[in-house]
């Protein structure tokens, strides 16, 4: 099981620069979107309406309306994309993981982290189903 | 100005003061915001839930890079207890929609008051100058089960001077107290450390400062699990969300870098005495109602 014998109890560095990569890029990608969103909606002097009464169309709930909202340059879209990235952040993380893990050759952490992935998968398809 | 910016702002700057004051007497963002939010600013528990999962994420992926970097967070640990805190995160987040608002003002606030205890303990020890005593019930050896899953880790501590290792035992106690962190993470919106913290500190025996930093590190992965629910049934307003987020996420930063330096332990007493009289508010506000 030992791979190479290491006694190294900590995952190596390549595993830890993956993950802190994955995790600064999501944050600092989301929140960049989020403002380019509220710059979007003080441009469009919308900030003088009510939002969601009729004064913009309401905030998208899946990715197709989402795309149609980013087509459409509405903002309430394009800050739901720096939301939706935002949530996606831990998923890449976790995905990444098992990647890393992979390349250490932990196939049991492989298979732990592909369980973990495979239930927050879960998690949007009951989300759509119950919902 | 209009009512849209008015609210727009008031959350930012609400937000802001949520993550710092959380940050700074140990907290997460999501524990503080919530309250807020129902109790002051009277907008929906599920609205107020999923604008505060959001701004947990966006916390818990900001800090853990430094914590990961660090190596304080023991990444195998987090991975594997994770299936327990999504799945108990996907269970509280259906059940969100079938339990009565009230009780669920009752449940944030006995879990919020749970949460100050570590918090209140602390500073107790700083008021009567007594420096924290060493960490019972750390263990030699691992379990089996523990060894089998290579749950030992080490990390060096610049205040000892030293690298600490630890190793593992009781995990199937410590999964099972995770699942119940995932429950009140998707049920409250909070990204519920306390009880992460306890599952791995108190049952599993690590230390305080790798548990603290790999609870962090799995906080973002819960709290993701639920927010994708909220998501698909519509349960995320983004004109709340986005300041939510961004003022957590900021005022955190604050709070963690900055706020140390000024505040002494009697700024930390206040905001002490401040959470705790809202979380007698929340009780209160599940008992009467309204």
């Amino acid at each position: 099981m030992e791979p190479r014998g290491s006694r190294d109890a900590n995952p190596s560095r390549a595993v830890e620069k993956v993950v802190i990569l994955a995790l600064r890029s999501g944050v600092v990608l989301s929140a960049a979107i989020i403002c380019l969103g509220l710059a979007m909606l003080i441009a469009k002097g919308i900030f003088s309406n009510q939002i969601g009464s009729g004064a913009t169309p309401l905030p998208p709930r899946d990715l197709g309306a989402l795309a149609a909202g980013l087509g459409a340059f509405d903002p309430g879209s394009v800050v739901t994309l720096g939301l939706v990235i935002l949530i996606a952040t831990p998923f890449a993380r976790v995905a990444v993981s098992i990647l890393a893990f992979a390349l250490e050759r932990d196939w049991r952490y492989v298979v732990i982290t592909s369980i973990v992935l495979g239930i927050l998968g879960a998690s949007l398809a009951l989300g759509k189903s119950l919902g | 100005m209009s009512m849209f910016l008015v609210e727009f702002s008031q959350l930012l700057v609400v937000s802001f003061f949520a993550g710092a004051v959380g940050s700074l007497l140990g907290l997460g963002g999501g524990i503080i915001i919530v309250p807020v939010m129902t109790l002051f600013l009277r907008i929906d528990f599920r609205t107020a839930a999923g604008a505060s999962l959001i701004a947990v994420i966006a916390t818990s992926s900001g800090s853990a890079a430094a914590y990961v970097r660090d190596r304080l967070a023991n990444i195998r640990v987090g991975m594997l207890l994770e299936i327990l805190t999504s799945l108990g995160a996907i269970t509280g987040a259906l059940l969100v929609g079938r339990i009565a608002g009230r009780t669920l003002f009752v449940v944030f606030a006995l879990v919020l008051m749970y949460s100050l205890v570590p918090t209140g303990q602390k500073i107790l020890a700083e008021l009567s100058h007594k420096a924290s005593s060493g960490q019972p019930g750390q263990s030699a050896v691992s379990s089996r089960l523990a060894l089998a899953l290579r749950l030992e880790g080490s990390y060096f501590d610049p205040a000892k001077g030293r690298t600490v290792e630890y190793h593992l035992r009781r995990v199937p106690l410590g999964a099972a107290i995770m699942y119940m962190a995932g429950l009140a993470s998707g049920m409250l919106g909070i990204g519920s450390g306390a009880f992460k913290v306890l599952a791995m500190d108190s049952v599993m025996g690590m230390p305080i400062k790798s548990s603290t930093a790999t609870s962090n590190f799995m906080i973002g992965v819960t709290a993701a699990a639920s927010a994708g629910i909220y998501f698909s049934r519509g349960e995320i307003d983004p004109f709340v969300a986005a300041p939510v987020a961004l003022g957590v996420l900021a005022g955190s930063l604050f709070g963690a870098m900055i706020l140390p330096k000024m505040a002494g332990t009697g700024i930390r007493v206040a905001f002490f005495a401040v959470i705790v009289a809202i979380s007698v508010q929340m009780l209160l506000r599940g008992i009467r109602g309204g």
